[in-house]
């Protein structure tokens, strides 16, 4: 047991970093109403989404987001909005499995209008936030904590201040008995074969490795230049020239602690350990499956900047130069470019960052949740072929 | 029948008169949500502009830009980021060889989240004090039907629509409403007139009244409030709402803001 | 050891053959530090990536003592390298105007 670590316990032996009352629209239609339930509620958060109920490719791995997002353990409790097809009520009964907390259906066909639900939410809303602010954090161990690792908008320093950062933190926190997972397969292509060496089997390794060539693959397929998009346009800016080579900075975010396995998007993280899951490189997509997996707290390294968050994971902004930290502060949790400025060493910054995790998995709010930034962004293959 | 409209010179002239307030990436729709709430225009959530390939790239951004040149469409602002793959201001280049009444901003370059937030506000004021809409009658309706459903009353009213010269134009090529909606706005349609599958609920889309149409099905008919007409209205009576509708009545969802935009993607984010 | 403040520039690892510019840096400039010896030959922002060593058309770009990419003309010494005279080797076809 830490004595600086204070959490919510689930009834499930899950712990909650935060006790949030979710909103969650089981179909597009109702995202305005939870907005609005969410807006005029004492703190409740809400996401928008525009899934209608299609079963095409995708619509596994949608099911599987949607319902893990709901069950994290940052949820205190969860308000499902649903017209009550098969499918949906499917997403609730998927979510009781891997651990849902408090939950509420309202289901419009049996309420009778979508304004009807708004004055139901509202009234449900507010009473689950009571309950919520009753119920106390107490003391939890390490294990409670499973930190998220990405990176968005980086640039050349991304290799050299912030991600190096955030292995030290992951690194520590791994040691003490968390769980840490690094993602955003993209972005590990070209330093594969670095992270599948750190493997504690060799049949992890190859899944590492495997997980990137079938990315390749289905990209190749495609037959279609990714510069612009990977590296991005500010990437290049920011000196990153091609996709190896801003993997082998993101690849640091991981620290050096061994590989104890891989996921799958949106598989639910359980064990202590460093992971890696295969998830996309764009930010609100990996962030999505992150929450979906039962992570409850990301460390989000930048280097040109950027404000986007999660409704229900609180999200740690790392500048990775000290220009962008001082010219756009308002985003930025914490400057990694003291490292490069020569002021701090990676071993300071990192125990700096450490520090950092440990007060906001207590409660402290980051830059992200304060500006009410809860992008949310379902992941689809739409028609890529996956080899 | 005179029908109220908004003067937005290239634009057209529409029913409505809303500012759009256009997140072209995913990370700055929480800034331009801000911005539109203090202004009362229209924004909307969306996940794109970032991490995409190929001919979606193309796809997105002619998307975006039909939009904001919507008939229905006062103004526009555009909010970027500053590093995503569909740059703002290159949008708004393009959208600026047409329609004078755009602006856009990139919160890398405008002082962070607070700042775009201020400046993002007094360049949409900006924008409305220089480009003021003038009331003038519609001359011609352009009506879109989302027909995800079979409806026996469609083939009555397409014909008596085209008597009192109404353009019609119908979408049917997706069972779901959103796409189809999304095909309609870039038809460019004053109004919409959705017969949701039996399954799906009411919705509509952020710049167009939308007027749903119910059917018998035990959803739509749990749900009458959330619908303007019924399975048994008639011909007149579904012009009458559409004439009164143009004429500044909000519909059903329009009242909620119920309905997401949906943009067609080809390939996976990268 | 001489602190990264003073340093125009960082060499990641002694087998690369770029060094990281932590500042603007200008044509002219001279990099004289952690044994490099160079002259900047044209203008490199910061973040961006100088040529530490002549590199070889198709040699490969070598940062953090691992290849990212290969020269897609000769680089001389003190030269910017970015995508103007670099590829990927994978999943990068056409150049980026």
């Amino acid at each position: 047991m830490s004595n600086q670590l204070t959490a919510f316990e689930r009834s499930d032996g899950r712990w909650g970093l935060r006790n949030h009352v979710l909103i969650l629209p089981l179909h597009s239609a109702f995202s305005a109403t939870a907005r609005k339930i969410a807006d005029d509620s004492s703190g409740a958060v809400a996401v928008s989404h525009d899934w209608s109920g299609e079963i095409d490719g995708d619509f596994d791995r949608i099911v599987k987001t949607i319902s893990g997002f709901a069950a994290n353990p940052n949820n205190f409790a969860t308000i499902f909005i649903t017209i009550g097809t098969p499918n949906e009520l499917a997403i609730i009964e998927l979510a009781k499995k891997i651990g849902l907390g408090k939950f509420e259906v309202l289901n419009v066909a049996e309420l009778g209008s979508m304004s009807k639900i708004a004055d139901i939410g509202l009234q449900m809303a507010n009473s689950l936030l009571k309950e919520a602010k009753a119920s106390q954090r107490i003391s939890a161990p390490w294990s409670a904590i499973k930190l998220g690792q990405e990176c968005g908008g980086s640039d050349a320093l991304s290799g050299i201040t912030a991600n190096p950062a955030l292995g030290v933190a992951s690194d520590r926190l791994v040691e003490l008995g968390s769980s840490s997972v690094l993602g955003e397969t993209t972005e590990i292509l070209g330093a594969e074969h670095l992270l599948a060496a750190r493997a504690i089997t060799p049949e992890i390794g190859a899944r590492i490795v495997e997980t990137v060539a079938r990315y390749e693959r289905s990209i190749n397929y495609e037959g279609i230049d990714m510069r612009g998009a990977q590296p991005s346009r500010g990437n290049i800016e920011g000196g990153l020239t091609t996709l190896e080579e801003k993997s082998l900075g993101a690849a640091k975010k991981a620290g050096s602690a061994q590989f104890s396995g891989v996921f799958e998007y949106a598989d639910q993280v359980v064990n202590p350990g460093l992971y890696f899951m295969d998830t996309p490189g764009h930010d609100t997509e990996q962030l999505t499956g992150f929450a979906a997996a039962g992570i409850n707290i990301v460390v989000f390294t930048t280097g040109r900047g950027t404000p986007t968050g999660s409704a229900i994971v609180p999200t740690i902004k790392v500048a990775t130069n000290t220009t962008m930290a001082s010219a756009i502060p308002d985003l930025i949790d914490l400057n990694a470019g003291t490292i490069a400025d020569g002021l701090k060493t990676l071993a300071d910054v990192g125990g700096e960052l450490f520090d950092l995790i440990l007060e906001v998995a207590n409660g402290k709010l980051t830059k992200a949740e304060k500006g009410l930034h809860h992008e949310f962004s379902l992941s689809r293959m739409y028609n890529t072929v996956i080899r | 029948m005179s029908m109220n409209g908004f003067d937005h010179g290239n634009r057209g002239i529409g029913v409505r008169n809303h500012q759009l307030i256009l997140p072209s990436v995913v990370c700055s729709t929480r800034v331009s949500s801000r911005i539109a709430k203090e202004l009362g225009a229209v924004t909307f959530a969306h996940q794109h502009g970032c991490g995409f390939i190929g001919n979606d790239v193309g796809r997105i951004t002619d998307y975006f830009a039909a939009l904001a040149n919507h008939p229905n469409v006062s103004s526009t602002l555009i909010v970027g980021l500053g590093c995503e793959t569909l740059q703002g201001n290159e949008l708004a280049d393009k959208l600026l060889s047409k329609n004078k009444s755009t602006n856009y901003l990139v919160t890398q370059e405008s002082g962070g989240v607070q700042g775009t937030v201020d400046s993002g506000v007094a360049s949409a004021k900006d924008l409305q004090n220089r480009f003021p809409t003038p009331k003038v009658s519609l001359p011609r309706l352009h009506l879109g039907i989302d027909l995800s459903n079979e409806s026996p009353v469609v083939t009555d009213l397409v014909a008596a629509l085209a008597d009192v010269g109404v353009d019609v134009t119908v979408s049917s090529s997706h069972k779901n409403s959103g796409l189809n909606f999304s095909d309609l706005m870039e038809a460019g349609v004053h109004v919409i007139l959705s017969f949701p599958d039996s399954n799906q609920p009411a919705s509509g889309f952020p710049l167009i009244p939308t007027i749903n149409v119910a059917s018998n099905s035990p959803l739509h008919l749990a749900l009458t409030d959330d619908f303007d007409l019924s399975a048994s209205s008639s011909v007149a009576e579904i012009i009458e709402k559409i004439y009164a509708v143009v004429n500044g009545e909000l519909t059903k969802v329009e009242a909620i803001g119920a309905g997401e935009i949906i943009a067609a993607r080809e390939v996976r984010s990268v | 050891m001489l602190s990264i403040l003073m340093r125009k520039v960082l060499v990641l690892n002694e087998s690369d053959n770029i060094a990281v510019c932590l500042v603007d840096l200008d044509i002219g400039e001279v990099i004289a530090q952690d044994g490099l010896n160079l002259t900047i030959q044209n203008r490199i922002p910061r973040g961006h990536k100088v040529a530490s060593k002549d590199i070889a058309k198709d040699a490969g770009i070598i940062k953090y003592g691992e290849r990212m990419g290969h020269a897609t003309s000769d680089i001389k010494i003190g030269e910017h390298v970015h995508t103007h005279n670099v590829l990927g080797d994978r999943l990068s076809t056409e150049q980026v105007k």
